[in-house]
């Protein structure tokens, strides 16, 4: 078995596309039409064309409990999930710069640097640098 | 404040609040990133700023969850996937980054990413002639 995917829920797939695409600078890999207008869109970095794949998954639109976890979390100010930066007070500026809003500004915690921010389609993502 | 960052609070104060110790190992990894290709020796590095080789061990794993043995093959492998892509040589690649056997080298590179390093550099020079050629 191999890890090659991890999926992310969002509320609106066309918006999500377009804030993980235009800010957060992904490429889009797969972008298939399913039933119902649901659409199964993978995301790959940049810099990692060939690594895991990420799934924009419109779970909360279609499974109450997956929205009620997803508003629990953003609530709560848990991110959702976290990606590799290489310097996290970089992203932190340019993020900021295109309106991108910040729950925890850059913080060291241990060997790590981090920060979290809201992807505008219900989650709080962070953003990691190992130190 | 939120939920998170009450958590967060509470698991640097448990967890990461000897900040002398957390610089020092730290710096030990910056010190690997360097030196991935030379004889890293534990005790020697354990000289540094250690009472010994086990503390940092201990500590190491500790702070990044693995221990700076498996750290520095990590390193090696990731190095070696960047030289192969560039053009060098197997037997270069891998005594460029640290190991002393090309057997070793080909085998732990191909438990670590499933293929040889052969085929690896095979993989990546055929696609960046796909690109060109599309």
């Amino acid at each position: 078995m191999k890890v090659t995917l991890i999926s992310i829920p969002v509320r609106d797939q066309e918006k999500a596309l377009q804030f993980y695409t235009e800010k957060l600078g992904f490429l889009i890999k797969k972008d298939a039409p399913l039933e119902g207008g649901n659409r199964w869109i993978t995301l790959v970095s940049r810099e990692w064309q060939d690594g895991p794949e990420l799934l924009l998954e419109p779970a909360p639109n279609h499974f109450e409990p997956s929205k009620v976890f997803q508003d629990a979390l953003m609530e709560a100010g848990i991110p959702y999930t976290q990606f590799d930066v290489d310097n996290v007070d970089a992203e932190y500026e340019r993020l900021c710069k295109l309106d991108v809003v910040f729950s925890v500004k850059p913080t060291e915690m241990g060997t790590v640097k981090f920060a979290v921010f809201n992807d505008t389609c219900g989650n709080n993502i962070q953003i990691v640098e190992t130190l | 404040m939120t939920f998170y960052q009450e958590k967060l609070n509470h698991i640097k104060n448990v967890c990461y609040s000897n900040d002398a110790q957390i610089k020092a190992i730290i710096d030990t990894r910056h010190f690997i990133d360097h030196n991935f290709e030379k004889d890293l020796k534990l005790d020697v590095l354990s000289h540094i700023r250690f009472t010994s080789k086990y503390h940092l061990q201990r500590l190491f794993k500790r702070y990044y969850g693995l221990t700076p043995r498996q750290y520095l093959i990590d390193k090696r492998i990731e190095k070696s996937k960047e030289f192969l892509k560039n053009g060098m040589t197997v037997t270069e690649t891998c005594f460029a980054v640290g190991f002393e056997s090309l057997g070793s080298f080909s085998k732990l590179f191909k438990t670590k990413t499933g293929k040889s390093p052969s085929k690896f550099q095979k993989e990546q020079v055929s696609r960046s002639k796909l690109d060109t050629d599309f």
